[in-house]
């Protein structure tokens, strides 16, 4: 495409007034010899008659619009998909955050909030010239069908729901029946108004329902051996359940185990298995996949004075359950549930269990009254967990004239005596039972298995799941089914454990986003956090050093690779956070509108003035998705940033190459900040990893930077979340006092 | 504390007034607006529960439960609807009965379904009685003017004690007699089980001399005075009836042993005592008095009663509508017999006075077991509170 470039001056909502605009005028045409144009108020429907006659008239095909924050006016600035917009925000970021002058400084406040619009005009003509035009990835092969790991309450769910938007579905399941846990049930939770009654089991007539659906395909006893490829083109191998399989996936072998185990000194633990690249040519092909392998009932023979094993009136509630079903509550007449391990000041419920445990304690309680209008059961809780509508549900039960429940803490179960302290009715107690039923928890499928078998390049399983107990959640935010595996979403007890509603909506959600991301691959761009995105990771291969940075570091395994240690990109998987191209010293992967030569020519285009205290130049990079934001939000309301300051938006920190950061530092500016999310176990990144990442890198160019006889203090990574708006102002401005204490950068003027 | 929840409490709590107590999810909101719990002894919470978990004994042995003047706050401000202040009726209601002697009568009075059998008793023996006694005729407009209600069970010459007193004492005297025995059993009850509850030590008892007057007495002043009953918020009102209609009860007791006295012992001597008295007898003027406050303050309770369970702040009970419509009875009737003998309308003003003497009897015989057992119960529940926190329970070295 030849690029037709003009840049347009919005001079309302105040920059006219802050600005010399015909000054700024000039740094465009003169300095960086590009068209201009000054507009009264773009966004109005004249300017946007104005911008398509430029289109229509002059043939300008990229615009750079100098004006709002590019998070807002998104849509009266595309000018369509033949076109590109570069945003330059003179209006959050520059006029509306110049504050009032301060003491001493009148003179010259015009002149240096006219230096700072400059530059960022600069800036924004640099990426508007660097910037190409994406092209969407094209998949070689295209499948859109869903698979749906799992064949209880979620899975068939997920299958029924995706086959009524239109898509073809196939249901794999370990046992040799549908229905998986509910197929136990005596009766289920109330679904409907007034909850207050428990419903018959609806397991069998879901079941009907996904056997009669022609676009559903059932296969029982089977299993996942593993699966390759990428949205669009999962390639994955199915093996009777229970069984071995050549085709088992691979665990991780890292470099120094690969060593070790080439030495001979460490058993290798994939002897016998394909290697996890190698494409098997009878495998089943799909578009997306359902986790929904649900979950286990948790182990509760840890608890010593509650004698489960050893005390035969003690069972689970999963026991309880089959009990019920199995007609085998005759002559319970009182029945102590337990929800709390109890014993000396534990206040905790049993691991894994939460309000369906809560709610499954007032369901059997309910089966001990309805088996015998004498019998009495005993609900002893430290937390009754009963979310939404379920607390009608509770209320029901509680009406019930056998029913009987306090907090209380469990000291000891011996033989058929429950002993209980801290009780609301103001004294221990002791009840004499037939059965005391323990509230066990729910373990989800992946916290002892990967599960999903993944023939990728970072290992079979999910990552980091130990930060989630185990469960298969990603911490998303806002998108809670979503993976750290494109294409691949987790729904019901798997994820979180969830009664039969929950899992219903988990599994609409879950089957809408399979479907979501197979239309994305289709379409070639990013689902979430970026949906829609076009531009995708590109790589110079003649110049890798297969360093395996990017395989490594990738958040979303999205990179393979080949023997040699050759990336092999899988883009569908990719969510465009750039990661890979913060990582690599080679600076060989790019966006076509977002790579390290495109930022780093920005940077370049900053002025840096010489010995001048009053003018240094510190560089911000600010994370898009939280950062930036907040920064607006200051600026929206008027918070003072700092004149040195000059803010850079990038993707995701992961992404920041730190070339961009030696760069700046040589070229003369006195400071570089990277502000984004907050990392660690309650880490807010929208790409889970990135964040940290940069942190670790930022760690490493201090040592650096010292050898080059710098101050490491000059750079410094922050986070920040979107809500800390009304903080962030201080914590640039901070950085910027202590740099002007630092003083200017040695290397200027080289 | 080995529970043993009893599911036929519940139910019978739950037909008394009490069908809401298993909403409680324990919060405390009503310990906290209840403007008689004490921080040491809040209630009722803790009643609440254990009412929802069937435990009868800790409950019929519970101060708390008699303490309580069920004004209403903790209903009115329960989140829930769990209505702790008729629970705590509903617990009352079966106390009373539990605590009731003899037993079978006890449990009649307990529940709408004896009614028809508790008006038929008393009214068969006064039948029976007036069949028997040889009165059974309506008397002339003379004789009704002379004597009024006088010769209702007839007449005879013994000049010590006149006939129709022999009647009325025969039945009035066993049924009072009855109701002392029971109250004095019920009462005795209550108390010792109090005291073990409390865990008091016997080594400091205090006299009778000592308990009437620092216990008992007070506590008799606190009900005069209705102290407790104004704190209440929520039905201001009850204390505008309850006030009247115990003033009416003690006038009317003045009134009954004044014309006792003057009929059955100065009139053996001064002949003019017998007979219906003046309107303006200054004891006439208290009896007249006493029987409109009667019927104002029970129409007050009445009236407000209705109200609360239109909005749904009370529950309807037998328990409750019992003793309203006895105490309107006894009004009502009397109020009417004495006009019917102003209007020598000597045949109605019978029928009338038969039902008033029917009313009256059930009134006192049935008095342990129903509501108006709260005379003796509540004052018992406030004396022993006064004990509770004295220095013959508590030590004060402890504190």
């Amino acid at each position: 495409m030849d690029k037709k470039i003009c840049t347009y001056i919005c001079t309302g909502c105040g920059i006219g007034e802050a600005l010399d605009i015909e000054a700024l005028s000039g740094v465009i045409t003169s300095e960086m010899a590009q068209e201009c144009k000054t507009f009264a108020n773009l966004c109005s429907p004249e300017g946007r008659a104005f911008l398509e006659n430029e289109k229509k008239a002059e043939g300008i095909n990229t615009f750079t619009i100098c004006a709002c924050s590019p998070r807002v006016m998104q849509s009266e600035f595309d000018m369509g998909d033949d076109t590109i917009t570069v945003r330059c925000n003179l209006r959050e970021q520059v006029v509306w955050a110049a504050g009032e002058p301060e003491e001493g400084q009148e003179e010259y406040f015009k002149e240096w909030l006219q230096e700072t619009a400059s530059d960022y005009a600069r800036m924004a003509c640099t990426r508007a010239a660097k910037t190409e035009m994406p092209e969407p990835y094209e998949m070689e092969s295209m499948n859109k069908d869903i698979l749906v790991m799992g064949g209880g309450i979620a899975g068939i769910t997920a299958a029924v729901e995706a086959s009524k938007a239109g898509s073809k579905v196939t249901i794999i399941e370990k046992t040799d029946v549908l229905g998986g846990k509910a197929n136990g049930w005596v009766k289920q939770f109330p679904t409907s108004y007034p909850y207050a009654e428990l419903e018959d089991n609806s397991i069998a007539s879901m079941i009907a329902e996904v056997e009669a659906d022609a676009n559903i395909t059932v296969k029982t006893s089977t299993e996942v051996a593993r699966i390759g490829g990428a949205p669009g083109d999962f390639q994955v191998t199915l093996k009777a359940a229970g069984t071995k399989s050549e085709w088992d996936a691979p665990e991780k072998v890292g470099v120094d185990e690969q060593d070790l185990i080439d030495k001979g000194e460490m058993e290798d633990p994939n002897a016998g298995l394909k290697p996890y690249g190698e494409a098997n040519d009878g495998a089943d092909v799909f578009g997306a996949v359902v986790l929904a392998t649900g979950w286990i009932p948790a182990d509760v023979s840890e608890y010593e004075h509650l004698g489960y094993g050893s005390n035969d009136k003690v069972v689970t509630n999963a026991e309880f359950e089959a009990m019920a079903k199995n007609g085998q509550l005759d002559g319970l007449n009182r029945v102590a549930f337990v929800m709390s391990p109890g014993a000396e000041d534990n206040d905790q419920d049993f691991p894994y269990a939460n309000s369906v445990t809560s709610m499954v304690a007032l369901k059997q309680a309910k089966y001990v009254r309805e088996n015998n209008e004498d019998a009495q059961a005993y609900i002893l809780y430290q937390h009754m967990r009963t979310p939404g509508n379920m607390e009608l549900f509770y209320k029901g039960v509680q009406m019930d004239d056998g029913i009987f429940m306090t907090k209380a803490t469990v000291t000891g179960i011996e033989g058929g005596t429950v002993h209980a302290k801290d009780t609301l009715l103001g004294e221990d107690l002791d009840l004499d039972v037939d059965l005391v039923v323990l509230a066990a928890g729910m373990v989800p499928t992946t916290r002892d298995e990967s599960t999903i078998n993944l023939a990728y390049r970072q290992g079979p399983a999910f990552l980091d799941l130990d930060l989630f107990d185990g469960y298969a959640d990603s911490h998303f935010i806002c998108f809670p089914y979503e993976t750290r595996r494109t294409g691949i979403y987790a729904c019901g007890g798997v994820r979180k454990a969830m009664n039969m509603q929950e899992t219903m909506d988990d599994a609409t959600g879950a089957a809408l986003k399979a479907i979501q991301s197979i239309e994305s691959a289709d379409r070639g761009v990013s689902v979430h956090p970026r949906s829609g995105d076009k531009t995708f990771p590109e790589f110079f291969f003649q110049r890798c050093t297969q360093c395996k940075r990017c395989t490594e570091e990738c958040p979303f395994g999205a990179l393979d690779d080949d023997e040699k240690g050759t990336p092999l990109p899988k883009p569908s998987r990719c969510r465009r956070c750039g990661t890979c191209m913060g990582a690599c010293p080679e600076r060989i992967i790019g966006f076509k509108d977002y790579n390290v030569d495109l930022i780093g020519s920005m940077i370049k285009a900053i002025e840096v003035p010489e010995d001048d205290d009053d003018k240094l130049r510190i560089l911000i990079f600010a994370c898009e998705n939280d950062a930036y934001p907040a920064l607006d939000m200051a600026g929206m309301r008027n918070h003072k940033f700092n004149h040195m300051i000059r803010f850079i938006p990038v993707r995701c920190l992961g992404s920041v190459n730190m070339a961009w950061i030696r760069d700046a530092l040589s070229a003369g500016l006195d400071g570089a900040m990277l502000l984004g999310c907050k990392y660690g176990d309650d880490y807010q990144c929208h790409f889970v990893k990135g964040s940290e990442i940069a942190n670790t890198r930022m760690a490493n160019i201090g040592d650096t930077l010292s050898t080059l006889g710098l101050e490491p203090e000059r750079v410094r990574s922050e986070s920040v979340a979107i809500t800390d708006y009304d903080k962030v102002s201080e914590l640039v401005n901070d950085f910027v006092d202590e740099i002007v204490e630092l003083g200017a950068n040695p290397f200027k003027g080289f | 504390m080995n529970v043993q929840p009893d599911l036929d409490f519940i139910r019978y709590l739950k037909t008394a007034g009490g069908d809401t107590m298993k909403k409680c999810y324990q919060c405390a909101t009503c310990s906290v607006v209840c403007p008689l719990s004490t921080e040491e002894h809040p209630f009722p919470r803790q009643e609440m529960i254990w009412s929802g978990w069937g435990m009868k004994d800790k409950l019929v042995t519970d101060p708390n439960v008699y303490l309580c003047h069920q004004c209403g706050d903790c209903t009115a401000y329960c989140p829930r609807g769990a209505k702790p202040g008729d629970v705590l009726g509903a617990i009352r209601a079966y106390a009373y009965s539990a605590l009731g002697w003899p037993t079978g009568l006890a449990k009649l009075a307990s529940s709408a379904k004896g009614l028809p059998m508790l008006i038929a008793i008393p009214s068969v023996i006064i039948f029976v009685l007036w069949a028997i006694s040889g009165g059974m005729t309506i008397p002339g407009s003379e004789e009704f003017s002379k004597y009024g209600y006088q010769h209702f069970f007839g007449h005879w010459d013994f000049h010590w004690l006149s006939k129709n007193v022999a009647f009325i004492d025969f039945f009035m005297l066993g049924a009072a007699g009855l109701a002392v025995f029971a109250s004095f059993k019920g009462v005795t009850t209550l108390w010792n089980s109090m005291v073990e509850r409390e865990g008091v030590d016997s080594n400091f008892k205090p006299s009778l001399n000592q308990m009437v007057k620092e216990f008992l007495w007070p506590s008799i002043i606190e009900i005069v005075q209705h102290s407790r009953f104004k704190e209440c918020i929520t039905n201001r009102d009850r204390e505008v009836g309850h006030k009247p209609l115990m003033w009416a009860f003690g006038g009317l007791f003045v009134v009954t042993v004044w014309s006792a006295f003057a009929n059955d012992v100065l009139g053996l001597w001064v002949p003019s005592l017998h007979g219906p008295m003046s309107v303006w007898n200054p004891v006439k003027i208290l009896a007249n008095v006493s029987a409109v406050a009667m019927i104002v303050g029970c129409g007050i309770l009445w009236m407000n009663r209705a109200e609360a369970e239109a909005k749904d702040n009370l529950t309807p009970t037998f328990f409750d509508w019992f003793l309203i419509w006895e105490i309107m009875a006894v009004g009502a009737t009397g109020l009417l017999a004495e006009v019917a003998r102003w209007a020598g309308l000597a045949a109605p003003g019978y029928i009338l006075y038969f039902i008033h003497l029917v009313t009256v009897m059930m009134l006192f015989m049935y008095m342990p077991y129903t509501k108006f057992a709260h005379l003796i119960y509540r004052t018992t529940a406030m004396t022993f509170e006064k004990y509770r926190d004295s220095s013959f329970v508590k030590n004060p070295l402890d504190e």
